[in-house]
C-alpha cells in the first residue's frame, strides 16, 4: 500500500493545526519546558492559514477597574449562554483577559496602543470593549514558535488519530502535494483544527471539520453539536457581512422590523432576527433592507493596523463595486465546534486535547450559542489563546509522565486504506456532489436556524442523500482527496447537528424552534452528547451541573 | 463556496519567486512550480477570494477577480437561491 512513500515521525507533543490556537499551545508548551519536542502539522501553511489572519482583527477587552469577571459571567449566563454554559470555565476565560493580551504582545503580536502606553480600547457596551490586532498575528506567533524550537510540517493533512488502548498514541495523515503517508507517534496530541463551516461563507471556508471528524472516529465524545448553526446578515451582492445590521432592518412597507424581535439593545445578532427575516420574506414583505443610522465608520483612524489594511481595502473596493443598495439576506456560517473537553481542554480520550474553534461549544463555556463569535465579538481569537495556554500545562505533564505509546500497525494500515480509498476507486462522484447536498440541508435559514420538526426531517433527508453518495467519491489528485475527506466530515457534522436539533424540543439562546418556542428548564437543562459506538452515532444527554455554580436558573 | 467562477490573473514577468502567495493561500489554490520558481494557480475554482495572495505580493503580480454572482446564498426564496 506504500505507493506514495511513508514517513514515521515522533514528538513529545503533536499539534494538529497551525492557526492561532495551535501556535499559542506550541509557544506555551515551550515556555513550560523548552526541552519538549513539539511538532505542528498543518494542512496549509502554519501562520498563514486559519482564520485569525482573515478576520475582523478585534479582541474582546474587559476593564477590570469598571467590572468584575463575576459580573460579566452573570450577564452572560442570563443573556447569552441561557444557563447552558459552564460558569467556572467562562469565569476563568474572562479573568485571564488582560494577561492574554499582554502575552500576545510578548509573543510579537501588534496591538494598537495610545500615546500613554495603554491599549487603544473602544467600548462596545457597559461591560465590554474591543481592541484591534493586526492580521499578521499568526505569522508573528509562528516566528516566535520557530525561535523557541517548535518544528513545523506544512501541507500535510491529518486524516485520523491513533490510539493505544483507551489513550492517544498519535495520528496519520498525508501530504497534499505528493501523497506521502505520515505516521505520527506522540505522548500528547493537541487538536487545533478549527470549526465546521461547510464551505459556505467565503472567509470561513477553511473550517471544514475534518479534525472534529477524526476525533469522533477515534471515539471522542462531542457536546452541543446542535449549536453549529451561526448565521449573519450579508449584503446580497458582495456577501459581505454587516455586523450589527440586525438593528436597522426594514421591510418593503418601510416598517422597522427590528422592533418585532427586539425591545432594547442586545449584544449581537440573534436567531430571532433571522426568523423575522424569514417571516417577512414569506409574507412577501421583502426584500429586507438596512437603513444604518451610522455606517459604522472606519476604525482605521483609531487603530493603526498596517499589515491588514491592503487586505481590508481590496475587500471593500470589490464590495463597493457591486453593492448598489443595502439589501440583505442571511448567510449560513456554521461554526460547529463540538469536541467535548474538560477544564484542561482534555477530550474524553486521555492525552488528546482539543482547543480553539474545534472545541469552543464542546467546552460548554459559551452555553446556548454557536461560537465564535457566540454573540460575544472578539472572543474567537482570545478563546483560542485561552485554550492554548490552558491545555499546555496538562499536555506537558502528560508528556512528562508517559513514554511514547506503542503504535498499532493494523490501525495504521486501516487508516491508510481509508485515506487513499477515493483515489484508488475506478470511478465515482465528485466531492462537490456530496457537499452540494449538505449545503442544501444547512444553507436555508428555516432548516438550520429557524427550525421545526418537519424542516429538520427535510434537512436530514438531504444529509442521508449526501451520506449515500459519500461512499462512492472519486478523487482525481491529492487536492481532491482532501476535498473528499472534508466532504465526509461535513456529512458527519451535519448529521450530528440535525439529529441533536431534533432532540432538543425547546428554544434556548440562539437555538430556535418554531414548534417549541419556549425555553424548557424542566427538561432541557442538559447537554446533548454524541459518541461513535461501533458504526452507530449514539446520542445521550448530560445534566448541566448548575447546582455547583453561583447563578441558578428558575426550574 | 463551491461552483464559483472567480478568476486570478498572474503576471509571470514581474514575479521574483518570493513564494509569499503560495504560503498565503489557506485553501490550496496556489501550488509552486520548482522549475520555473513561480506560483501555479492550479485550483482557482476553490478560491475563497480572501485577497491575501494579491495583498501580499510586493511586485503586484496577482489580481483576483471575484465573480460574486456565482456564489449562492442558498435560501429558498427565488432571488437568493
Ligand atoms: C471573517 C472572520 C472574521 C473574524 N473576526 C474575528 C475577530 O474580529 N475577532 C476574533 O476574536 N475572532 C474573529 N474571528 C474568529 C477567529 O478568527 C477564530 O475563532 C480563531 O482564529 C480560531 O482559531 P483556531 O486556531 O482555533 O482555528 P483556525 O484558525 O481555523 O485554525 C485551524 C488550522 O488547522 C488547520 N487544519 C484543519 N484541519 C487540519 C487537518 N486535518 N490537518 C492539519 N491541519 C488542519 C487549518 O488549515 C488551520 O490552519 C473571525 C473569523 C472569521 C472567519
Ligand atoms: S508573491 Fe508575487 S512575487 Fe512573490 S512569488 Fe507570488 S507572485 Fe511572485
Ligand atoms: S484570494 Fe485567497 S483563497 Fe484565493 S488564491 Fe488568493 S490566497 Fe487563495
Amino acid at each position: 500500500m506504500d505507493m506514495y512513500g511513508h514517513e514515521n515521525l515522533r514528538a513529545d507533543i503533536l499539534i494538529i493545526g497551525g492557526g492561532v490556537a495551535g501556535l499559542t499551545a506550541a509557544i506555551s508548551l515551550k515556555e513550560i519546558n523548552p526541552e519538549l519536542d513539539v511538532l505542528i502539522v498543518e494542512k496549509q501553511t502554519a501562520g498563514y492559514s486559519g482564520k485569525a489572519c482573515r478576520g475582523g482583527g478585534v479582541l474582546q477587552y474587559f476593564d477590570f477597574d469598571k467590572i468584575t469577571p463575576e459580573q460579566f459571567v452573570e450577564y452572560h449566563v442570563h443573556n447569552i449562554g441561557c444557563h447552558l454554559g459552564d460558569q467556572e470555565l467562562l469565569l476563568k476565560y474572562v479573568s485571564m483577559n488582560n494577561h492574554m493580551l499582554d502575552k500576545l504582545v510578548e509573543w510579537g503580536a501588534k496591538l494598537p496602543k495610545r500615546a500613554d502606553g495603554s491599549y487603544a480600547v473602544i467600548p462596545t457596551g457597559p461591560m465590554t470593549g474591543i481592541i484591534g490586532v493586526d492580521l499578521d498575528i499568526t505569522i508573528r506567533l509562528r516566528r516566535t514558535a520557530e525561535k523557541m524550537g517548535v518544528r513545523f510540517l506544512d501541507k500535510v493533512t491529518v486524516s485520523d488519530l491513533l490510539t493505544a488502548g483507551d489513550k492517544i498514541a498519535g495520528a496519520t495523515g498525508y501530504s497534499i502535494l505528493d501523497g506521502t503517508f505520515y505516521t505520527f507517534n506522540a505522548k500528547s496530541v493537541i487538536l487545533a483544527t478549527g470549526s465546521q463551516n461547510y464551505r459556505i461563507g467565503p472567509m470561513w471556508g477553511s473550517g471544514r471539520g475534518d479534525g472534529i471528524a477524526a476525533a469522533y472516529r477515534a471515539g471522542a465524545e462531542m457536546r452541543n453539536p446542535e449549536f453549529g448553526n451561526f448565521a449573519q446578515l450579508v449584503r446580497v451582492r458582495s456577501h459581505r457581512e454587516v455586523v450589527y445590521g440586525e438593528n436597522y432592518m426594514y421591510n418593503q412597507l418601510d416598517e422597522h422590523i427590528t422592533k418585532n424581535f427586539r425591545s432594547g439593545p442586545e449584544p449581537d445578532i440573534s436567531s430571532t432576527a433571522i426568523a423575522e427575516w424569514f417571516m417577512q420574506m414569506s409574507m412577501a414583505r421583502g426584500p429586507i433592507i438596512l437603513k444604518p443610522e451610522n455606517h459604522g465608520g472606519s476604525l482605521e483612524s483609531m487603530w493603526d493596523r498596517p499589515f491588514g489594511s491592503p487586505f481590508w481595502k481590496l475587500n471593500e473596493e470589490w464590495a463597493d463595486k457591486v453593492d448598489e443598495d443595502w439589501e440583505v439576506c442571511p448567510m449560513f456560517i456554521g461554526e460547529q465546534s463540538p469536541v467535548k473537553v474538560d477544564h484542561s481542554m482534555q477530550t474524553t480520550i486521555p492525552g488528546l486535547y482539543a482547543i480553539g474553534d474545534a472545541s469552543y461549544c464542546g467546552s460548554a463555556a459559551p452555553g446556548a450559542v454557536p461560537a465564535p463569535p457566540g454573540r460575544n465579538r472578539g472572543s474567537g481569537i482570545l478563546n483560542a489563546v485561552f485554550a492554548g495556554i490552558v491545555c499546555a500545562q496538562s499536555a506537558a505533564e502528560n508528556a512528562n509522565n508517559n513514554s511514547l505509546p506503542p503504535i498499532d500497525k493494523t490501525q495504521v494500515e486501516d487508516c491508510m486504506t481509508r485515506a487513499y480509498a477515493p483515489l484508488l476507486r475506478e470511478s465515482g462522484c465528485d466531492a462537490k456532489d456530496v457537499i452540494r447536498y449538505i449545503q442544501k440541508a444547512v444553507g436555508p435559514m428555516e432548516r438550520s436556524v429557524y427550525m421545526s420538526d418537519h424542516r429538520i426531517v427535510t434537512a436530514l433527508r438531504y444529509v442521508e442523500k449526501a451520506k449515500e453518495l459519500a461512499g462512492s467519491m472519486k478523487a482525481s489528485d491529492f487536492h481532491d482527496l482532501l476535498a473528499c475527506h472534508e466532504a465526509n466530515a461535513m456529512v458527519l457534522s451535519a448529521e450530528m447537528q440535525f439529529r441533536a436539533a431534533a432532540m432538543r424540543t425547546e428554544s434556548r439562546g440562539w437555538f430556535l424552534r418554531e414548534d417549541y418556542p419556549e425555553m424548557d428548564n424542566k427538561n432541557w437543562l442538559k447537554w446533548i452528547i454524541v459518541k461513535k459506538e461501533g458504526d452507530t452515532m449514539k446520542f445521550s444527554t448530560e445534566a448541566v451541573p448548575y447546582d455547583k455554580w453561583p447563578i441558578k436558573p428558575n426550574v | 463556496m463551491i461552483d464559483t467562477k472567480h478568476q486570478i490573473i498572474f503576471n509571470a514577468e514581474d514575479c521574483v519567486g518570493c513564494k509569499l502567495c503560495y504560503k498565503a493561500c489557506f485553501v490550496d489554490v496556489i501550488r509552486w512550480d520548482e522549475e520555473k520558481n513561480q506560483p501555479v494557480f492550479k485550483y482557482v475554482e476553490d478560491c475563497e477570494h480572501c485577497f491575501w495572495c494579491e495583498a501580499l505580493c510586493k511586485k503586484k503580480c496577482i489580481k483576483v477577480i471575484p465573480d460574486f454572482a456565482s456564489e449562492k446564498l442558498l435560501q429558498t426564496f427565488d432571488r437568493y437561491l
